[in-house]
């Protein structure tokens, strides 16, 4: 099945199966403290605002920390790609622009991707967000970022749909919560890249494991078996990465969200994502190209790119049809 | 793009930008937030505040369907966090579905809601029951009387007319009075009225009821 279709209809279902948990009072929790009863993983961004906030070592919170952490390091930002809602939510943004749905956004060049630091490798917006989470949290003694958070919010919205049907909860959060998560993903459409200070927990942690990242198989890639340009891998990938050519790609691997586009996109099934990936291959890092074709592949995949995060599944979706 | 010690200006830019807003926005805090009448262990507010996120558990596994997210009109920096509303039930710490320990303190996976290991279900205050002779369907002579049978903790007595009043040094704010009131439901007789005759006030830091017209909570 299409990684993308696959993704989608695994989102949703974590969706529909904490909504009926809620509406059937199972006690699964939202995604802010998933799990059962007592036993619960909470947000590790949570976990961490409302330890500074109380400034009590609360004993839950800390261990969620430990175990995200670990699970962080083994699955890096899987949890983007295969449970956050927020993609989902994105969608939505088709209704309110002008172009014509499922047509990918012009792009405008991107400057120079290889003398600036990598994305996830150098400090970004997100992670100084980060430390604004925990500063504001600190300063006012209560987690200021889960007022806003949009995964909360997408919960929140839901469940406040819910109550106003079942329990007729009328109350003016109803509009304002989703109206909040709208407004935050309409009008800050990089919002995973460039403002989410979870992504920056995520790839942070990532950056230690190597597990389950992007490999090529040499003996099938286009460029290594024929020495000619490809580069649909780092076209496709909507974070960024370069999986063939990772010293010019414009981000780090710890930034793969194992989302497989660029295993699904590959013409010659070169890309796996093992469970243990060891260190790029010298082959990987070294690239065979001449200077004339490397220009030629870097202005594609910057135009590739841009478009491809903005609408990266609407475009891999494109190239199946 | 120019960079600044390895971070580009605009990524500095749109970092501070949010900083600063989430710096603007921590400051819902100093607006205030009416007082709600909240789950066990959710009396001393600065803790739950500084603990909860939001995360709806507390409301999901409350058996007696009593506990729901706060709404925005009680103020910001309480919105979504748990608060207790007695339609349809009363809090009684899950007596019989948890022997006593409540189920909502006992998910709440920041210790937002925490008891002290010395609470007890009669001391520990959620609010306090007010009644409103107004619109109290005994005080027409119905003889109606549910909120006194009700009441778990004898905090509520009748008069020599048989009309119910409050004793409040008794009154722990479960709610029972408030879940069985049907005032509203034969509310013909008393137009106007918006709530039950007999409605559970959330306490201000002081132990005083607040009145039910600055309260923007759950309770309808």
């Amino acid at each position: 099945m299409n990684s993308n279709r696959l993704r989608a209809i695994v989102v949703l279902a974590v969706m529909v199966l904490l909504t009926i948990g809620y509406i059937t009072h199972l006690d699964f929790g939202t995604l802010s403290a998933v799990g059962w009863s007592t036993v619960s993983l909470i947000c590790p961004l949570g976990a961490l605002t409302t330890i500074v906030a109380a400034k009590l070592m609360i004993p839950r919170a800390l261990i969620t920390l430990v175990v995200v952490i670990i699970l962080l390091v083994i699955f890096g930002r899987a949890f983007c790609a295969w449970v956050c809602p927020v993609p989902v939510v994105q969608k939505l943004r088709g209704l309110f622009s002008r172009k014509e749905r499922g047509e990918i956004e012009a792009s405008k060049p991107s400057g120079c991707t290889s003398c600036a630091k990598k994305r996830g490798a150098a400090w970004d917006s997100r992670h100084i967000i980060l430390g604004g989470s925990v500063l504001s949290a600190l300063i006012f003694g209560f987690p200021v970022f889960c007022l806003i958070c949009p995964i909360g919010l997408t919960f929140a919205s839901i469940f406040l749909i819910v109550n106003l049907f079942s329990a007729g909860d009328l109350t003016w959060t109803v509009v304002l919560a989703p109206l909040l998560l709208l407004g935050e993903v309409v009008f800050f459409r990089k919002w995973c890249a460039q403002i989410c200070p979870l992504s920056a927990f995520m790839s942070l942690a990532a950056k230690k494991g190597r597990f389950f990242r992007p490999t090529i198989d040499d003996g099938k890639c286009l460029e290594t078996t024929t020495n000619k340009p490809c580069g649909i891998c780092g076209e496709v990938c909507p974070e960024t990465i370069d999986p063939r050519h990772p010293n010019t790609s414009k981000s780090a691997l710890n930034e793969c969200t194992k989302c497989r586009v660029c295993v699904d996109n590959c013409p010659a099934q070169a890309i796996k994502l093992p469970i243990w990936a060891p260190k790029v291959t010298q082959s990987q890092s070294a690239t065979p190209l001449t200077q004339e074709a490397q220009e030629a592949e870097g202005t594609e995949g910057a135009q590739g790119t841009e478009g491809a995060r903005g609408a990266g599944s609407a475009r891999g979706a494109n190239k199946k049809s | 793009m120019k960079t600044s010690g390895g971070i580009t200006r605009r990524s500095l830019v749109v970092g501070v930008g949010g900083t600063v807003a989430l710096c603007a926005l921590g400051t819902v805090r100093s607006v205030g937030a009416s007082p709600l009448v909240r789950p066990p262990g959710g009396q001393d507010f600065e803790r739950l505040i500084a603990g909860c996120i939001r995360c709806e558990k507390c409301v999901e596994v409350c058996p007696r369907h009593v506990v729901k997210p706060a709404h925005i009109e009680a103020g910001v920096i309480g919105m979504r966090t748990p608060t207790l509303n007695f339609n349809d039930d009363y809090c009684d710490w899950c007596r019989e579905e948890n022997d006593g320990t409540p189920l909502c303190v006992r998910v709440c996976p920041t210790e937002a809601l925490a008891l002290p290991p010395e609470a007890e279900v009669e001391t520990t205050l959620l609010g306090l029951a007010e009644l409103d002779a107004s619109t109290c369907l005994a005080y027409r002579d119905t003889g109606c009387r549910f909120c006194y049978d009700a009441c778990p903790y004898f905090a509520i007595e009748l008069d020599e007319h048989n009309r119910p009043f409050v004793i409040n040094n008794k009154c722990n704010g479960c709610g029972a009075c408030e879940a069985v009131c049907v005032s509203l439901e034969n509310g013909s007789i008393s137009t106007g009225a918006t709530e039950r005759a007999i409605v559970v006030r959330a306490l201000d830091e002081n132990g005083n009821a607040v009145d039910g017209l600055s309260e923007g909570g759950a309770t309808s």
